[in-house]
């Protein structure tokens, strides 16, 4: 497994953005479904070693992220690509992404040929020269997926990756996440479910800081069926009873 | 090979070009035209620029305001995250970032002053440049951007650029106040204070007679490094930075670069004033204060051979002209110079009286000019204005008869005071405009006064004694000089 998290917890002040979640994946697309606010965000950052958690267990590709040691070890082997992305208004997309290959201690000899074919597979090999202040939402969103697979990670965690790009990207998009999950772990964090349905092999869904469901996205879908759920296809109806099933649930409780 | 590429990347994208510009602009306006004001030596070009710290101020708070905004920017950008999430060391990424800022402004500065010493070059500027002072600002230059940096690194918002900026510009304007009126070790340190620049007692002739002394500067090069570093250890110190190792080294530097500014504080609070310059006693080497050697410009006046320093073979016409009237008043009395010769300025400090520009003494007699006393002919934006040929050859005049007559530190006595007047007389100076002269010369007792007439009974006497026939006033000399140089006479036993 090279997710493995049980119990994990996680507080900012008095708020509780991620309460007592089990996760456990291996190579492949996992995608993670949830509302706004459901903690994906938090999760996703503390198995990106951003924060650590409040309480509980994380192990990442093997290592406890906890120790500093193993720690770098992950960052390593890790890509990210964060929900609110920066940049360098001045830097071209290839001084970009050779910046955070560097920063990720690629060999220096393996660099530049990493940062063509990073920045060739999410199609911005015609743009390498220009500023990313030229650039518009989705471009810059592309040169933050290059940053993130640029060391060919076995763990990449994508929050939010599809925001602002067109459908035709958002296709090419999916099989180059389908492609990077035949050899890595691929963690998606969205809201948008057609992403789930058509590039993830398990999908996990969150909501008030709990996984609510964990399966396949057939599973999903299924949950769904009969339910008399909002939505237009059939995924986001097993979405909706999913949800609406938990929210009565902890109602209840 | 991965630091190098790194560093190339942030050199390339970096900041600090974009300000050059306006720094340039500001550095030619304050710190190379002003300087053009002073006359061709190096110890007075570059007082101003380089002794008061001008090219420091110029450079400083943009400096430092440049390098918060570098500092600042993974967070102002959003990228801290992300840049957290990599495997090296967020502070060996901030290293980076300020190195490239640091190399764009130290080379920059050293550029800068290269170019206005390439013109001083042209400009026939003479004496030996103030390298040692450009060490000096090119580290306080590090030193802002790395004061910047951290300011940047831990506050990263927007108005970090411009809080570092006015920061550095309080700063340099402090210690520049500072520097008129403090000597201490705190004040002596601060690299704009001109108090402690170019070594005070020597001035003018520092980098012509002697070099340039390096304690002073040795002592402020550690402080300001020991800032530089202190500060750049302090980036290291947040738990985001890196490792546990990582982070006690990051403090442990802090405390060495504290230390080391610590230390420079302490050793220029030990600073003494010596003739060649500003001696700081563990810092000091005798062989940097050793003369340097030349050979003389020299000249005649009046048959006596006059020797300057070459870095004031411009100047030789005028003071040959200026002493050929008074060595020709004076030849065949005793005491009369065999020779002139020039040598180092120097302020004398403590008791030990007033400067004296010229001095006549040993055997046989030698006249001794420190020529770098007195305003030379030509532009002198630190005087009341441009010095005039014949002002600059009638100050020496006054100045030598002064000094034949044994008066001293002081106005002399009445009967010095006549026969001095006399002299210049004979020299081609009108009594009425000896009083102007008086109140024009630096360095001159009663100089700065307003000029009295030419009246009373000094130029009573002194007409008089012009008014004799040039052999009866030689007789005269003659006999007497040794009791008017000892002050024995009164204004009553000239003839």
């Amino acid at each position: 497994m090279n997710v493995e998290i049980s119990d994990v917890t996680r507080r900012f002040g008095r708020t509780q953005a991620v309460a007592g979640v089990t996760l456990r994946t291996g190579p492949g697309v996992f995608g993670l479904l949830g509302p706004n606010g459901a903690g994906k965000t938090t999760l996703l950052r503390m198995m990106a070693t951003v924060i650590p958690p409040s309480s509980g267990r994380v192990r990442l590709l093997g290592r406890d992220p906890g120790g500093y040691g193993p720690r770098r070890e992950i960052r390593r082997r890790l890509g990210y690509l964060p929900q609110n992305l920066g940049y360098y208004p001045g830097f071209t997309v290839a001084e970009f992404v050779e910046y955070f290959a560097l920063l990720k201690e690629m060999p220096p000899g393996r660099v530049p040929r990493a940062v063509a074919t990073a920045i060739e597979r999410v199609d911005l090999g015609g743009r390498a020269r220009s500023k990313l202040r030229t650039l518009s939402g989705g471009m810059l969103r592309r040169v933050g997926i290059a940053q993130a697979i640029v060391n060919e990670p076995e763990l990449l965690l994508l929050d939010e990756p599809t925001a602002g790009l067109d459908p035709e990207q958002r296709v090419a998009f999916r099989a180059l996440l389908r492609d990077l999950g035949e050899r890595a772990t691929v963690v998606v964090s969205t809201h948008l479910v057609e992403d789930i349905g058509a590039a993830c092999s398990e999908v996990a869904l969150m909501d008030a800081g709990k996984i609510v469901f964990q399966g396949t996205p057939d599973e999903l879908t299924a949950r769904g069926e009969g339910t008399g759920a909002a939505g237009d296809a059939p995924l986001e109806r097993g979405y909706s009873a999913v949800l609406a099933a938990a929210r009565s649930a902890a109602a209840v409780a | 090979m991965t630091a190098a590429r790194l560093l190339r990347v942030e050199l390339r994208r970096n900041a600090m070009p974009w300000i050059l510009p306006l720094v340039a602009a500001l550095f030619w306006f304050d710190s190379y035209r002003p300087s053009t004001g002073t006359p061709p030596l190096y110890g007075l070009r570059t007082f101003w620029n380089m002794g008061q710290g001008h090219t420091i101020l110029d450079f400083g708070p943009f400096v430092a305001g440049v390098a918060a905004w570098m500092g600042s920017r993974d967070g102002r950008r959003g990228l801290a995250d992300l840049v957290t999430t990599t495997s090296r060391p967020r502070w060996a990424a901030q290293l980076a970032t300020w190195a490239a800022t640091a190399i764009w402004a130290v080379v920059a500065y050293l550029v800068f002053v290269g170019v206005m010493f390439a013109v001083y070059a042209r400009q026939g500027v003479a004496g030996t440049p103030p390298w040692w002072y450009v060490a000096v600002g090119a580290t306080a230059v590090a030193a802002f951007s790395a004061a910047g940096f951290v300011i940047g690194a831990w506050w990263p918002s927007r108005f970090a650029a411009p809080v570092a900026a006015f920061g550095g510009f309080l700063a340099m304007f402090l210690s520049f106040q500072t520097g008129f009126s403090h000597m201490s070790g705190w004040a002596l340190i601060l690299p704009t204070n001109s108090n402690g620049n170019f070594d005070g007692s020597a001035q003018a002739d520092a980098g012509i007679f002697y070099p340039w002394l390096p304690d002073l500067p040795i002592a402020r090069i550690m402080f300001l490094a020991g800032i530089a570093i202190a500060a750049l250890g302090l980036t290291g110190l947040p738990a985001r930075a890196g490792g546990p190792w990582l982070r006690r080294s990051a403090a442990f530097i802090t405390l060495a670069g504290a230390a080391l500014a610590g230390t420079a504080v302490g050793l220029a609070s030990t600073a003494q004033e010596a003739a060649e310059g500003v001696v700081i006693p563990a810092l000091h080497d005798a062989a940097n204060a050793a003369p340097m050697a030349y050979t003389p410009s020299c000249a005649h006046a009046a048959g006596v051979p006059v020797c300057v320093n070459p870095a004031y073979r411009r100047w030789l016409p005028q003071v040959t002209a200026a002493l050929a009237p008074v060595l020709s008043e004076v030849a065949g009395l005793p005491g009369a110079p065999a020779r002139a010769i020039q040598v180092a300025a120097s302020y004398p400090s403590g008791g030990d009286g007033p400067p004296r520009p010229v001095t006549i003494g040993g055997h046989p007699s030698v006249l001794r000019l420190q020529l770098g006393l007195l305003n030379t002919p030509g532009p002198c934006d630190f005087c009341a204005g441009p010095v005039a040929a014949t002002a600059y050859e009638a100050q020496i005049q006054l100045l030598f008869a002064h000094a034949f007559v044994g008066a001293g530190d002081g106005a002399g006595s009445p009967v010095q005071q006549a026969v001095q007047a006399a002299l210049l007389r004979g020299a081609g100076i009108p009594f009425a405009a000896q009083p102007g002269l008086i109140a024009d010369t630096e360095n001159f007792p009663g100089s700065g006064s307003g000029p009295a007439p030419a009246t009373g009974p000094v130029y009573a006497a002194a007409q008089r004694l012009a008014a004799r026939p040039a052999a009866a006033r030689d007789a005269w000399l003659s006999a007497h000089l040794a009791a008017v140089r000892a002050g024995r006479l009164t204004l009553e036993d000239l003839p």
